[in-house]
């Protein structure tokens, strides 16, 4: 069967990040409201997203570096749990996702007895980042094409394509999904690449998920 | 001053060549593909390095590792080393010890000192090339001389300033403000400055003497050497004699481990020059552990990577019980090693030991006994911890991470003020 040419190439791309230090520190939790209300939304994307990138060796281990802070730097057990289970998938703009953590935060200072402290050394830097963004050299038009590049592209690509979309594109999907929908017609293929929870899975186990979506197998 | 007439800048040999190839065994093939990709768009780009050492210390070694492989990547990147007698090194000695909180007494002689022999490199060196960047504070005075050039300059700082002496950050701080960019080598090390402050962390180099893989052969050998038998666990804390090192806490931490688990404990490390009271650490040490037959104090003479390498891959869990600490390198290290490493949260280890993840983080010396006994019984937890704690060193504290933020920082200079730059 001849393969079906997409409308449109696909083109990979990677991103990276460079760290700034915003030189914002809380040392407790009215600290940290008051600059999450502030900050650059920047800084909010770094907070949430990089575990994700940083930690795909062992997926699920480490949610995002709010949630540790309350965890580890405040021993806010109850709040560290609603800070990690924060899904970032349902997020199309940062500037929802600044609401959420502030409601998390404030709705726990209601009920909070006490404003604890963080131990010295242990307060929140708040961090942003600089996104770098290049284009790789694979552009492909057939899924043939597009699970080969897959397959060779680094774990920076698979993110920016996979995660970072959402907040790009303002919409929730992928791009991956966006252009198997649009560019070669397949809606069910870009359904299915969609609803994959790649929260708990290795950046490659995510990768060959979509590999075997594309090709037709069961997962 | 005097002795600084007859300053020669020193032109670096470098070190025997690891290619880009070589790291491609170590790291994500597509990690190295993309440190090409970001090259690509910095093609001729000429740089300077300038620190204040060509051997010795952590930035020499970095610098002989990294300028080659820019080099290969395609860019321009050059390094200096500037001269100075003396007293201008015993001046930033005093700088570099005030600067990590210690009382230092710092008079307006040393700080013309300091000026002068930074006047005098400047006049020395020419900043024709596109990007500057002067490691440490010992040439970061050479900011004067931007005037006369139309480069980016950049100050990177390998040192902890989270708690400098006042006189001297703020003698230090009207230079650092006249550079366009700033590197720290952790949020909590830098400062208010109003200058953009990009976070690098240090890296270490996986075919160094110090982390290249041993054969068990090179690895017994150096036990054989120290009279230590392979024959109960191993638990290494690698540091210096210093008490903000906590080597008395090492010892009771021995104590109580040993209450219940068998076991050895190795303290293996130097002593410092200039730090007199590491001898009085050392015979402390020496005196109230001399009838702890499993308890081995090594005194190591410098340049002893090999052994420390050895002795690090001999051990069963690696310890840092520091009441304080820079970035902690001696962790990374541990980590590289696939060790399992139980270390306090201080300075910069919890960057790198994320709690029950990577590592395990303690605040007492209870606690520090208390995780190494349940490790020494766990051994699937402990390779478990290891493993993992390697993949994070691999990802985040290897030359090649370090190599990529460099690029990084470089194409952002080249579009300032911009958040996402597609190039």
């Amino acid at each position: 069967m001849k393969e079906k040419i997409a409308k449109e190439p696909f083109r990979f791309y990677t991103s990276s990040l460079l760290v700034e230090i915003t030189g914002k520190i809380a040392y407790h939790l009215k600290d940290f409201i008051k600059i999450l209300k502030e900050i650059d939304v920047s800084s909010i994307f770094y907070h949430i997203h990089h575990a994700l990138r940083e930690y795909s060796f062992a997926p699920g281990q480490y949610s995002n570096d709010f949630a540790r802070w309350a965890e580890e730097g405040l021993e806010e057990g109850s709040l560290a749990e609603r800070l990690a289970s924060i899904n970032i998938r349902d997020f199309t703009d940062l500037e929802a996702l600044r609401a959420k953590l502030v409601e998390i935060v404030e709705d726990h200072l209601k009920k909070a007895v006490e404003i604890r402290k963080a131990a010295p050394g242990r307060e929140f830097y708040f961090l942003r980042n600089i996104e770098i963004i290049t284009p790789t050299p694979y552009e492909v038009q057939t899924l043939k094409e597009f699970t080969s590049a897959l397959d060779r592209v680094g774990m920076r690509s698979l993110y920016y394509h996979f995660f970072d979309a959402r907040l790009r594109l303002g919409r929730k999907t992928n791009d991956f999904s966006d252009w198997i929908q649009h560019s070669l017609g397949e809606e069910e293929m870009a359904r299915k690449i969609d609803n994959l929870d790649p929260y708990f899975i290795t950046m490659d186990q995510l990768k060959y998920k979509i590999i075997a979506i594309c090709m037709g197998k069961e997962i | 001053m005097h002795g600084q007439r007859n300053l020669i800048l020193g032109k670096v040999k470098m070190a025997p060549k690891i290619t880009l190839s070589d790291y491609a065994k170590i790291i994500r093939l597509q990690n190295l593909e993309e440190i090409r990709l970001l090259a690509e768009k910095l093609q001729g780009k000429t740089v300077k390095m300038v620190n204040s050492t060509a051997v010795g210390g952590g930035v020499a070694e970095m610098l002989h590792r990294t300028v080659p492989l820019f080099n290969e990547l395609g860019l321009n990147v050059k390094w200096e080393v500037i001269k100075g007698s003396g007293s201008f090194f015993n001046v930033t000695k005093s700088f570099h010890n005030a600067l990590h909180g210690k009382e230092e007494e710092i008079s307006d002689e040393m700080l013309k000192v300091y000026q002068e022999a930074n006047e005098e490199n400047a006049k020395e060196m020419s900043f024709d090339e596109e990007f500057i960047v002067i490691h440490d504070p010992q040439p970061a005075a050479l900011i004067r001389a931007k005037e006369k050039s139309s480069a980016k300059w950049i100050w990177r700082c390998h040192i902890d300033t989270s708690h400098p002496q006042p006189r001297i950050w703020d003698f230090l701080v009207k230079y650092i403000n006249k550079y366009d960019a700033s590197i720290f080598s952790a949020p909590s090390f830098a400062k208010e400055l109003p200058i953009p402050q990009y976070m690098i962390y240090p890296a270490i180099d996986p075919f160094a003497e110090k982390n290249r893989e041993l054969s068990e052969k090179e690895i017994n050998s150096v036990l054989d050497k120290f009279g230590i038998p392979n024959d109960k666990p191993i638990v290494t804390q690698i540091s210096r004699f210093d008490y903000l090192k906590d080597p008395l806490g090492v010892l009771e931490t021995y104590h109580l481990v040993k209450r219940s688990t068998d076991c050895r404990f190795i303290y293996a490390g130097g002593t410092a020059s200039d730090d007199p009271e590491s001898a009085k650490v050392l015979h402390e040490l020496q005196d109230k552990a001399s009838q702890e037959k499993d308890f081995h104090i090594l005194l190591l003479p410098p340049f002893s990577d090999f052994e420390v390498n050895a002795i690090q891959r001999a051990s069963s869990i690696i310890l840092q019980k520091s009441l304080r600490e820079g970035f902690g390198l001696t962790v990374t290290e541990a980590l590289w090693k696939a060790k399992p490493v139980v270390a306090m949260a201080v300075g910069g280890i919890p960057l790198q030991i994320i709690h029950n993840f990577t590592g395990i983080l303690v605040h007492s010396i209870e606690g520090a006994a208390y995780q190494i006994r349940y490790l020494l019984n766990n051994p699937k937890v402990a390779k478990m911890l290891g493993e993992y704690g390697k993949e994070h060193v691999r990802e985040k504290f290897l030359l090649t991470r370090n190599l990529r933020n460099y690029l990084l920082l470089l194409v952002t200079l080249e579009h300032p003020g911009e958040n996402i730059i597609q190039i």
